[in-house]
């Protein structure tokens, strides 16, 4: 029950607000959400409770019969893999909640939103079922199109609407795979099992696959399917990219491992070494158009796009030590990009500007905004992968785990992760160090930033703890996973041996 | 015996300037006293290891272990030793500074990480340990963010152990990957019993030895060393002397496993003899006093290249301890001038001699330290070298008496500039300096003159004194040499320049590195420029071009569906779930 | 999202406005009440640490003379383990930043002082010095043996800070002063407290600058008073000339790198002192005198710090805010010291006289273009 109440607490919550008395101010609903929220991440981190994490299998599952004619069953399960996307699903919405300070367009609908993302994203994580997954998939897509395209920057129309075009079409690609896998089986059985040579012929597995690839890639983003993910996190305002950034993409690879990987192991085999390339290629790019940028948001955003590409490099190598790489990622990814859009935000709303050709010397001590310059500094080394933080470990894993398997596209990759090191380096030397200045030209005296409370920093300070201490005590993820991607990794590798046919 | 207390000095934070650094110097002590400890019971009772597993995962064991060997705890002893004295020389340096506390913080991270460096057994935590120097060092570089050269220097330094550390990891995910194995003995029998391929063999040594090159300043990663001058005066202290002693010991670890690839004990002997030649060359044109020093470290550090890289690991690790104190020594010594004139442009000081008895003492018994002319700890060393080296690769021994003479050239040039002649405007009223920093001068100048007696406590003392007359000669021949060319050679006052062409050329080229910089950003930074702005602008042309071009083909072709965001959301919003909903029973009914 | 506020540039007074002011008695701050608070306030508190700082040279000058191991330096008021734990804890006046003036108007060594200092009576007290001292410190004896030049040069040191010491008395009185007239009523515009300075600098203009120390059980005259220093044209000038003019190059800001040559050969082409300094990386790493400013907000009058809660980031960037109020209080000790010094009293009728004070303030203008005028608006 424990799982299906992650779906009512958001879902009920969404209820509940928009019944809430009318006239209640901004301040109020936000106080309502959080406390839904946070009744929400309590609820996740009690599944810790029940879970065994020495089961590599599903567990706490449950299961109702929906639509038996079209194969739709509410069929819920939760295991190594998808644990840690939960709780940092719970964890994030809860953050961007906090960092949704300011909300005086229509906030009823602008927290019911984030509500609905919270509860959706989580029953996509959770859903055993593929038509259950493909629903919560889309459900998630909506409120975002919603929250970029109303509460958006000045471009918002286009980069909401190339948003909602292009993941559409992500859900179509998804959706026909998975429509195609029952006609070509015969049967509306959409139970998660690995499809075997036995029942589909390897070229329709590869078809198959190629277009669950595409829509995953699109979701995650990869090279060339990015351009959307720069666009809407510009526009989008600092919850909201946090959320896209740490939760949403998450579902693109998570459908990687679960779906391309874990339904297709023979056809995945086969395509593996084109993937670690196009890893290689999607990490390069990323990183060199990242080189490139001037504002801070989008630079940030293609980092993303350079960062994903690892996890589609370890999911091609498959090896059990290239998969928990992989998570460690996805994990990783989502806290320190969160941090470092939390940090961007400050910076956004005191100064009006994310330009790097303007911005400088915010680190100075009284007028400029030196918490949130450390702040940066923390996610930027923890991006570029210092050790000591949590993204030295996934990349330390990741690398480790795809270097026998694909050592050229290891390589290179580990050429974006020094590129990495380039950009952010630009990007805190050109707006931290230095003068302050937050105008173009030289102002003898710049005009006066409003400061920042702590406790709006509190919700950064608290996840660059976490990058900190996943970045010293890996183990706390590890564990938690290492049992699931090692079987995940064991039914990719048995194929490849023959084992299990 | 606990060895993690100089991890404790990483974790302080700032809450308070002042006692942040009272506190950290007390813990420094403690973790020398501590290491004195260690060292007596090493000495005793052999090497230790200590081992704490932290990782395991698949088929990855990843243990924190440390080795207290006699070579690993001595270079523990030199680190928290000269780390104390620079900490106790920043409450003088830095006395007026208002950020004291941060910059305590960043000392003791840095200290901490050097000290785990040296003592750690597996590569993995090398690895680990050598990234956070370089976080550190890129945080004390950029100490003082607002100064606009800083700016630049911290990025380079960065950069520039970032692509050393960057291959560094290539060839440690290699090694494990292969070996399966990651702690420094088990690495060294996997490579005893283990044959790989010449060529994987090579590049994996070249991966390896990239981390230390871009640690010790070797060409061609040495330009952060010069930029990284920007920094506060006591940093560069341990810069110049333990930093790059970490590096080399770091190398001296990973030399075992290059047995299988002479490519790289080749590239090695050649980074080192152009670095030990190059860097004391380029030396001798620097007008900016810290940077005379910072370019013979690169000299230095090339022949201790040269030394590991031929099989002499006792003649590195002396010339190492010989270097790291005499540097440490000099680099006070400059940072004393700095502090009493506010200036670095040795041909706008002179005539301070008289008037600062620690710096002007400390500057002669490092430069004594250091060059092979007086029976200190360098001679010790070079004298050494010459027969150690003179019996395994005779071609090395005139790079190594040509760098001692021309540092002994540079040195004596120096001094002269500085410390004798007219005073000039800006050294006309030059008090000695505070207490504070006078201090750990003359205490390490005591440390400098009896470096032969501990020296030859840790090794034995036949070892160290049996080198032939013939090497002693040719030693403080080359040292004579060069003391005497560095005091006949014009000097140049305020800025001027040879008037003649060619030398005016050389000197030019000397002064300016080489033109490794230019050249750099001619070639890498343009090369990286070019290729982001390439993806950047494929990104805006093409791939969004075709996807727009995409959009308003299936735009035309559903005319009547206008796509508009502003107002109508809701009603929007419904379309499209009814859509939703309408595909998703269309296709229960299609199914069925 | 939040507006930022922005504002055109102003413009600046120029040169022949600056000549204007000083020649018809107008403030070279503009008068207004806001500027007439804030700089009362900040020399009240600039006062009271003048006050500590001086007490604490005068100290030294006293009792440090040639001490190896000054350590007890900044115990002027008697030592107990109280004071030292504030001592350490920094919980005190950042003596350091008195010793940094001090360095500086050594460094830069102008006036009739430094001239003194190479003179041969002044050789011969040293030599004296030494050889009084050297009979019971054969440290000392040693090292003046191997270096001839270090104890005179200590002995130099250490009387600029005695005379530093001095010149801060008579400011710290004065601004105090300034301060007790302020809330009695009788200095109500920007002009009254310009007078105010003028006329304490005038009054002490005079003042003669001795310095005698024992050594041993013998008493001896480093300054003597026959060498005939005095207050405002041997010690004030070339204070101002070295501390708010030239001043030294903040580690902070500035490169040292010989070869990016930021930094003039010539030090008198310096323009790092306190009316070039820009206020906004105040408490920043390597910029000095932050620690006047910690100093300064710790002694804040009460009507200042209200004051600053509603400007700018309220006590966010107080730190800051007190550096711009303190520039602003050095313009007008500038403008007093200019005024005091002009060759003729302003109303003359007499044409050369006349011609005089303009061609005095006109080099004064050129100076003070190069200035932070903005602080003056």
């Amino acid at each position: 029950m424990i799982l299906t109440l992650l779906l009512l607490i958001p879902f009920l919550g969404t209820l509940l607000l928009s019944l809430w008395p009318p006239g209640s101010s901004s301040a109020q609903l936000r106080r309502l959400t959080l406390f839904i929220l946070s009744a929400q991440c309590i609820a996740s981190f009690a599944v810790l409770f029940w879970f065994d994490p020495g089961n590599p299998g599903l567990q706490l599952q449950e299961r109702l019969s929906w639509l038996p004619s079209v194969g739709l069953d509410y069929s819920l399960a939760v295991d190594g893999i998808s644990l840690p996307l939960v709780l940092m699903n719970a964890v994030l919405c809860l953050v961007a909640a906090l960092a949704s300070r300011r909300i005086e367009n229509r906030p009823r609908i602008y927290f019911a939103l984030l509500l609905i993302i919270s509860g959706a994203v989580n029953g996509a994580f959770l859903s055993q079922n593929l038509l259950l997954f493909f629903l919560f998939y889309e459900l998630e897509l909506i409120p975002l199109w919603l929250l970029i395209a109303v509460w958006g920057g000045a471009n918002r129309a286009y980069a909401s609407t190339k948003f909602l075009i292009v993941t559409a079409v992500s859900g179509i690609l998804i959706l026909a795979a998975f429509l195609g896998i029952s006609l070509v089986t015969g049967s509306v059985d959409f139970g998660i099992r690995p499809i075997l040579s036995g029942e589909m012929g390897l070229t329709s597995q590869l078809l198959l696959m190629g277009a669950l690839l595409i829509g995953f890639g699109i979701k995650i983003p990869l090279f060339p399917f990015h351009t959307w993910l720069p666009d809407a996190h510009t526009e989008a305002s600092t919850p909201v990219s946090v959320l896209l950034a740490g939760v949403l993409l998450k579902l693109g690879t998570y459908g990687l491992l679960r779906f391309c990987l874990g339904l297709f192991p023979e056809a995945w085999e086969l395509a593996a070494p084109w993937l670690a390339l196009w890893a290689a290629v999607s990490v390069l790019y990323g990183s060199l158009a990242a080189i490139a940028q001037s504002d801070m948001k989008r630079m940030v955003a293609y980092s993303s796009v350079g960062h994903m590409g690892y996890v589609l490099l370890a999911a091609a190598a498959a090896t059990p030590l290239g998969l928990i790489g992989a998570l460690f990622q996805m994990v990783s990814h989502g806290l320190i990009s969160a941090v470092l859009f939390l940090a961007v935000g400050v910076v956004y709303e005191r100064t009006g500007t994310r330009d790097l050709n303007v911005l400088r010397g915010l680190l100075n001590p009284q007028r400029g905004l030196p918490l949130t310059g450390t702040l940066m500094i923390v996610g930027v080394m923890a991006s570029a992968g210092i050790p000591g933080m949590a993204g030295f470990i996934s990349e330390f894993l990741v690398f480790r785990g795809s270097l026998q398997p694909f050592p050229l596209a290891t390589l290179l990759c580990m050429v974006g992760s020094g590129l990495t090191a380039v950009y952010f380096l630009l990007l805190v030397n050109r707006a931290f160090f230095g003068r302050l200045a937050i105008a173009a030209g030289s102002v003898a005296n710049p005009n006066i930033l409003s400061t920042v409370a702590l406790q709006e920093q509190l919700p950064a300070i608290a996840l660059s703890f976490v990058v900190l201490l996943l970045g010293l005590a890996p183990d706390l993820l590890v564990g938690m996973s290492q049992a699931a991607t090692t079987s995940l990794s064991d039914l990719a590798l048995l194929q490849t041996t023959g084992g299990l046919s | 015996m606990l060895i993690s207390l100089p991890w404790a000095l990483g974790a302080f934070k700032r809450d308070a300037h002042r006692p942040a650094a009272y506190l950290n110097i007390l813990l420094t002590l403690i973790a020398f006293i501590h290491g004195s400890l260690v060292l007596r019971d090493v000495m005793t009772g052999g090497p230790t290891v200590l081992t704490f597993p932290w990782l395991s995962v698949a088929d990855l064991n990843l243990d924190i272990s440390f080795s207290l060997s006699l070579t690993n705890v001595s270079a523990l002893e030199l680190i928290t030793g000269l780390s104390l004295f620079s900490q106790v020389y920043s409450l003088g340096y830095l006395d007026k500074e208002w950020a004291l506390a941060r910059f305590f913080a960043l000392l003791g991270f840095f200290e901490g990480a050097m000290s785990g460096v040296v003592l750690s057994d597996s590569l993995f935590q090398s690895y680990f340990l050598l990234e956070m120097l370089t976080l550190s060092t890129y945080l004390l570089v950029g100490f003082w963010y607002s100064q606009p050269l800083v700016v630049t220097a911290a990025r380079d330094a960065f950069l520039t152990k970032r692509v050393g550390d960057v291959m560094l990891l290539m060839g440690m995910v290699a090694l494990a990957t292969w070996s399966g194995v990651i702690s420094f003995d088990d690495l060294y029998a996997w490579s005893a019993s283990e044959t790989i391929s010449p060529l994987a063999a090579t590049l994996l040594g070249l991966g390896l030895i990239a981390g230390p090159t871009g640690k010790c300043a070797q060409f061609p990663m040495h330009l952060w060393l010069d930029e990284a001058m920007e920094g506060p005066n006591p940093a560069s202290i341990l810069r110049n002397s333990v930093v790059v002693t970490c590096g080399a010991i770091v190398l001296l670890k990973v030399m075992p496993l290059l047995q299988h690839a002479p490519v790289t004990l080749i590239v090695l002997q050649v980074i080192g003899s152009i670095s030990a030649i190059g860097g004391s060359l380029v030396s001798i044109a620097q007008v900016d006093i810290k940077r005379t020093l910072s370019y013979s470290t690169t000299a230095y550090l090339g022949l201790v290249f040269i030394a590991i890289s031929l099989q002499v690991p006792v003649l590195a690790l002396l010339l190492l301890f010989a270097h790291a104190v005499s540097k440490a020594l000099l680099s006070m010594s400059v940072g004393g001038v700095i502090a009493s004139t506010n200036c670095q442009d040795i041909t706008e000081l002179g005539g301070l001699g008289g008037r600062m008895p620690a710096t002007t003492g400390s500057f002669l018994v490092g430069s004594a330290g250091l060059v092979g002319l007086l029976p200190l700890g360098g001679f010790l060393c070079l004298a050494q070298a010459v027969e150690l080296i003179g019996a395994r690769s005779v071609i090395f021994v005139p790079v190594f008496l040509l760098t001692n003479a021309l540092t002994a050239l540079n040195l004596t040039r120096v001094y002269r500039q500085v410390f004798l002649g007219r005073s000039l405007t800006k050294t006309r009223r030059a008090a000695e300096v505070n207490w504070q920093m006078a201090f750990p001068m003359v205490a390490l100048s005591v440390i400098v003159v009896l470096t032969p007696f501990l020296l030859i406590r840790l090794e034995s003392l036949d070892g160290l004194l049996a080198f032939p007359l013939w090497a002693a000669g040719l030693v403080v021949g080359s040292g004579v040499i060069g003391l005497l060319v560095g005091s006949l050679i014009p000097l140049n006052k305020a800025w001027s320049r040879s008037l003649n062409p060619v030398l005016r050329w050389f000197q030019d080229l000397l002064e300016n590195d080489f033109y490794t910089e230019r050249f750099y950003r001619l070639t890498i930074v343009n090369v990286v420029a070019l290729f982001s702005r390439l993806a950047y602008s494929f990104d805006r042309n093409i791939v969004d071009g075709v996807l727009h071009g995409l959009a308003r083909l299936s735009l035309q072709s559903a005319e009547g569906l206008k796509l508009s965001i502003s107002g109508q959301s809701q009603s929007y919003l419904l379309t499209v779930i009814a859509a939703i909903v309408l595909l998703l029973s269309s296709l229960s009914w299609w199914l069925n | 999202m939040t507006a930022i506020k922005m504002t055109a540039a102003p413009t600046l007074p120029d040169r022949d406005e600056l000549i204007h002011r000083l020649l018809s008695d107008q403030p070279l701050l503009a008068d207004t009440p806001d500027h007439l608070l804030q700089i009362v306030n900040v020399l009240d508190s600039y006062g009271v640490v003048l006050d500590a700082y001086s007490r604490n040279l005068v100290n030294q000058g006293e009792t440090q003379l040639l001490n190896p191991f000054p350590v007890m330096r900044f115990f002027h008021e008697g030592f107990s383990f109280q004071r030292l734990w504030q001592h350490l804890r920094g919980d005190r006046i950042n003596f350091e930043y008195a010793e940094y003036c001090q360095k500086a108007m050594f460094w830069h060594g102008t006036g009739g002082m430094d001239a003194y200092f190479d003179s041969q009576p002044f050789l011969d007290t040293c030599q004296r010095i030494i050889a009084l001292r050297s009979r019971r410190d054969p440290l000392l004896a040693l090292v003046h043996r191997i270096y001839p030049g270090f104890a005179p040069e200590a002995i130099r040191s250490m009387a600029t800070i005695y005379a530093l010491g001095l010149f801060w008395r008579v400011m710290s009185d004065l601004f105090l002063d300034l301060s007790r007239r302020y809330r009695s009523g009788e200095i109500v515009t920007v002009n009254d407290a310009v007078h105010h300075i003028r006329d304490g600098l005038v009054s002490a203009a005079g003042d003669p600058i001795s310095y005698k120390v024992t050594v041993g059980d013998e008493e001896v005259w480093i300054l003597p008073p026959e060498a005939g220093l005095t207050f405002l044209v041997d010690v004030a000038v070339p204070y101002v000339e070295a501390v708010f003019f030239r001043g030294m190059p903040f580690l902070g800001t500035v490169s040292y790198n010989a070869q990016a040559r930021q930094i003039s050969a010539d030090i008198s082409d310096f323009k790092y002192g306190a009316l070039y300094a820009d206020p906004i990386p105040s408490m920043g790493a390597g910029i000095p005198p932050s620690l006047c400013m910690q100093d300064m907000f710790r002694n804040l009058p009460e009507e200042l710090s209200t004051w600053y809660e509603s400007h700018g980031r309220g006590l966010n960037d107080v730190h800051v805010q007190i550096c711009i109020s303190f520039q602003k209080s050095m313009f007008c000790v500038t403008n007093g010291a200019i005024s005091g010094t002009m060759p003729h009293s302003l109303d003359t009728t007499d044409f050369d006289q006349q011609q005089a004070n303009r061609a005095y303030a006109l080099t004064w203008a050129e100076r003070l273009m190069g200035c932070q005028r903005g602080a003056l608006l």
